[in-house]
């Protein structure tokens, strides 16, 4: 085995928070249960829709009307009874942001919005945990691992959110991207291989292409301009 | 000089991806890019505002390091160089 039995047990032991039960939280959430993370926290405020179907595939079509947290849970325990599913039907926001995400070891970002990851990426500073971010429209996905005291944080990379407008998605693109994440959570858990650590990973599905570009932090970043960079928490 | 100008997500859509440009010395970065997505309105509207200037969220790299587009007027580019302008995505 990869990681070993050593690796299984750090999985075992971890908390993960997965903000969004959507395209990208769909397969995180699914491949985080196969690989036995302990416990996973997933959060979503939403109903499906049959719109949602193409991507979203904790979802089902006997699901559509249903909350997006009751099919979540429902498949989640399904497909691996051994860890601790947790589900809050809410949105995620400044007053419920510390609590929700509690001791988890991890914030998955699968969020569809820029002033949710903004502040996913504030907790994550403040409590010293990674941030797993995913981003996607239509066949383009992006994905980058935000290390506090490490790494440029999201607001470095992203200072400015593009602006609003309702998504073209081809389902295949979060499951993509989905998996990098997934992916990055894993290695970190069991302390192996290389982390997309100031590195911004883009993926263009029209060209099959993926690239990368180096990340720096922004000595001027409203988040953790200076601070983060020595390791203190904003 | 020869300079590689690459547009990604959206604005390589609508302005085509991967191009090669003979560009005349000292040209800046903003120029280059300006001068690249004149070609399509609706291209050059999505990456630069009304005064010309990059909108905001752009993402301007050159040589693979992060360029601030408040900068991008003044940097000038070299034989060889390598720009890329992309927009972040939002969806999940």
């Amino acid at each position: 085995m990869l990681f070993g039995e050593e690796g299984q047990e750090r999985l075992k032991d971890a908390t993960i928070f997965i903000a969004g039960a959507g395209g990208l939280g769909s397969p995180i959430s699914i491949y985080l249960a196969v690989a036995g993370a302990g416990r996973l926290i997933l959060v979503d405020k939403d109903t499906v829709e049959r719109t949602n179907l193409n991507r979203q595939i904790l979802h089902h079509d006997r699901d559509i009307g249903r909350k997006k947290t009751a099919s979540a849970e429902e498949r989640l325990r399904a497909i691996n009874p051994d860890i601790a599913v947790e589900v809050v039907d809410t949105t995620i926001d400044e007053t419920n942001v510390h609590e929700l995400v509690g001791d988890a070891d991890g914030i998955v970002d699968a969020m569809d919005n820029f002033p949710t990851r903004y502040l996913l990426n504030r907790i994550a500073l403040e409590k010293k945990i990674p941030l797993f971010h995913g981003a996607i429209r239509g066949l383009y996905g992006q994905a980058t691992t935000v290390l506090p005291g490490k790494t440029a944080c999201l607001q470095c990379t992203f200072p400015h959110p593009p602006p609003k407008e309702v998504f073209p998605v081809v389902g295949v693109t979060p499951g993509f991207i989905g998996m990098v994440q997934a992916t990055e959570v894993v290695k970190y858990l069991v302390g192996t291989g290389e982390l997309l650590a100031n590195r911004l990973l883009l993926w263009d599905g029209e060209r099959a292409v993926v690239e990368e570009v180096t990340l720096e932090q922004n000595p001027s970043c409203e988040v953790c301009g200076g601070k983060n960079q020595h390791g203190d928490a904003p | 000089m020869k300079v590689t100008l690459r547009f990604f997500a959206r604005f390589g859509e609508l302005l085509g991806k991967d191009r090669v440009v003979d560009a005349p010395e000292n040209t800046s970065l903003a120029d280059l890019v300006r001068s690249a997505a004149s070609q399509n309105s609706e291209g050059y509207g999505s990456i630069f505002d009304g005064q010309g200037k990059f909108r905001d969220f752009v993402i301007v790299m050159r040589n693979g390091k992060r360029v601030s587009v408040a900068v991008a007027d003044r940097t000038t580019l070299s034989e060889g160089d390598e720009v890329a302008v992309f927009p972040p995505v939002a969806g999940g």
